[in-house]
């Protein structure tokens, strides 16, 4: 029962946060590694070798709910991350949206850009990927 | 155009000058910091700061600004000032100014004037907010000496090899020329040793680091290695460093809530001065120095932690000469009010005085222990 529970408690958090492509980026899944490394920026190389470009939510609760459950980061932590590569001259900041169907919109239209959001918002322009 | 500074600051300039309509424009990025500590120690003046009487000597902002042309394209560089002390200034440097091609993941080039990366941190460590703590390991990343180090006016060659989910090796390539920071420790350090330079020396800084974030999720190995000359004028005779070696191996892990890292440093150097009308005299240097940290999030706001930095002068001769050495035990803690806004609280328990301290701002000697407090408030956006 108590595994079951854990089940149904991870499938809950999970319905929560949606993450989001480009409908040109071939692949169908993605784990929580890969996606750590390229919200991080790591690496921006999936598995099938194609490569995406984060965009991040200002803040709220499905920006909470992703750093939480899927980066297992905190919002400063994944700031102080990108400020440093940012501050050294390495990278640029990924472009942040404080409405969701802004980066539903920016996804649609940007080859290889990879985004979360909230199950409520809108997506019929971009592809769901599911995280193994 | 043959300096590569003036070149990138040219076309970066440019890049802007062309970004004339709305949506280019919302393309620039914009991003800065401000900090200003309070230090207090127990005996010893530190950092050439007046800190046996509560100092506010130090202050750090820059600014930075990004343009991604296109999709290969970066342009952009930022602006810093540091005032520490008696070093520093009121003047504000050129951080990094540069054009950034990234031809694919595995390939990319930087030129202008680009930060060195070296170690764990040299390439990060004049971001205050990026850390923790409030002074790096003094031995490995002295902030009275960093403004030498950061930088260099050259080209870089950089990548990332994907050999798997969770197994990538980053490299870095690097060559260029540097001069000595007219205003840092560094100059100041030689001068009390009796080396008085007419105008700060320079040379070429080839070097590479190479980083593996390994299968192991959090956890990076790597090594880097500087190869640096120098040459100059004395106020009454030359100077010369043939080439030096400056390696470092290094280990972090940072995962979830626990991050730890260390790292051993040597540098090897020769100086060779020539006072008018004397014969040269070479000085041999190996200096050791290492460090182990960790840290924990004790909520998502609020972190703390603790480290121990070494430094040995292997050619000083005395091993217990308090000059010769420095040991250094540090407690820390940082506390988010916001992702923009942050203060540090920091306590250092010091043995030795072999970096750090200056005969300028102690003129009654140096004591061989030496406590000190540092309170840190800084900004972000």
């Amino acid at each position: 029962m108590l595994t079951a529970a854990a089940i149904l408690c991870t499938a809950s958090a999970r319905a929560q946060v949606m993450v989001i492509v480009n409908p040109g980026v071939s692949v169908n899944s993605i784990s929580k590694s890969e996606l750590r490394n390229v919200f991080t920026g790591e690496s921006f190389k999936l598995k099938d070798g194609s490569h995406v470009k984060p965009v991040l939510l200002k803040e709220g609760p499905t920006h909470s709910e992703f750093l939480s459950s899927d980066l297992s980061m905190s919002a400063v932590g994944l700031l102080v991350c990108w400020r440093q590569q940012v501050f050294s001259g390495q990278a640029a900041m990924p472009q942040t949206f404080s409405s969701e169907a802004e980066e539903v919109a920016y996804i649609a239209k940007t080859p290889g850009a990879i985004g979360y959001i909230g199950p409520s918002t809108p997506h019929e322009s971009v592809k769901v990927l599911e995280v193994k | 155009m043959r300096n590569p500074l003036l070149s990138v600051l040219v076309l970066t300039g440019a890049s802007l000058a062309v970004a004339q309509s709305a949506d280019e424009l919302n393309k620039l990025q914009f991003h800065g910091f401000a900090a200003q500590a309070l230090v207090a120690t127990s005996h010893n003046n530190y950092l050439g700061m007046d800190t046996r009487n509560l100092s506010a000597g130090w202050t750090e902002a820059a600014l930075n600004v990004n343009d991604e042309v296109s999709d290969k394209l970066r342009v952009g560089l930022q602006l810093h000032y540091m005032r520490l002390g008696m070093f520093g200034g009121d003047t504000v440097s050129v951080d990094w100014a540069m054009g950034d091609y990234k031809f694919n993941p595995e390939l990319g080039i930087r030129a202008g004037r680009v930060k060195i990366r070296w170690g764990l941190y040299n390439d990060t460590q004049d971001y205050d907010p990026g850390y923790m703590w409030s002074l790096l390991p003094e031995p490995v990343y002295a902030v009275d000496w960093r403004a030498t180090n950061l930088a260099q006016n050259g080209a870089e060659l950089y990548g990332k090899l994907e050999m798997g989910e969770r197994n990538v090796l980053q490299y870095s390539l690097y060559y260029g020329a540097y001069s000595f920071a007219s205003n840092d420790g560094y100059m100041e350090s030689y001068k009390e040793e009796g080396v008085d330079f007419a105008s700060p020396p320079g040379g070429k800084t080839p070097g590479f680091d190479l980083r593996w974030a390994t299968p192991v999720q959090g956890l990076t190995l790597g090594g880097s290695l500087m190869v640096y000359t120098a040459s100059g004028n004395l106020v009454n005779g030359t100077f010369a460093q043939p080439s030096s070696y400056w390696p470092a191996y290094y280990a972090q892990y940072n995962y979830k809530k626990v991050f730890a890292s260390g790292q051993y440093a040597r540098d090897i150097e020769y100086d060779v001065t020539t006072l008018t009308g004397q014969a040269p005299q070479v000085d041999p240097l190996d200096q050791r120095a290492w460090f182990i940290m960790g840290g924990y999030h004790l909520t998502p706001k609020l972190e703390a932690g603790a480290y121990y930095a070494h430094y040995l002068d292997a050619q000083g001769g005395d091993n217990s000469d308090p000059a010769n050495y420095y040991r250094d035990w540090v407690a820390s803690g940082r506390y988010d009010f916001s992702a923009d806004f942050y203060l540090k609280m920091e306590a250092h328990f010091m043995d030795g005085n072999g970096v750090g301290f200056y005969d300028a701002d102690n003129p009654n000697g140096l004591a061989q222990r030496s406590n000190a407090l540092v309170a840190k408030l800084g900004f972000t956006f």
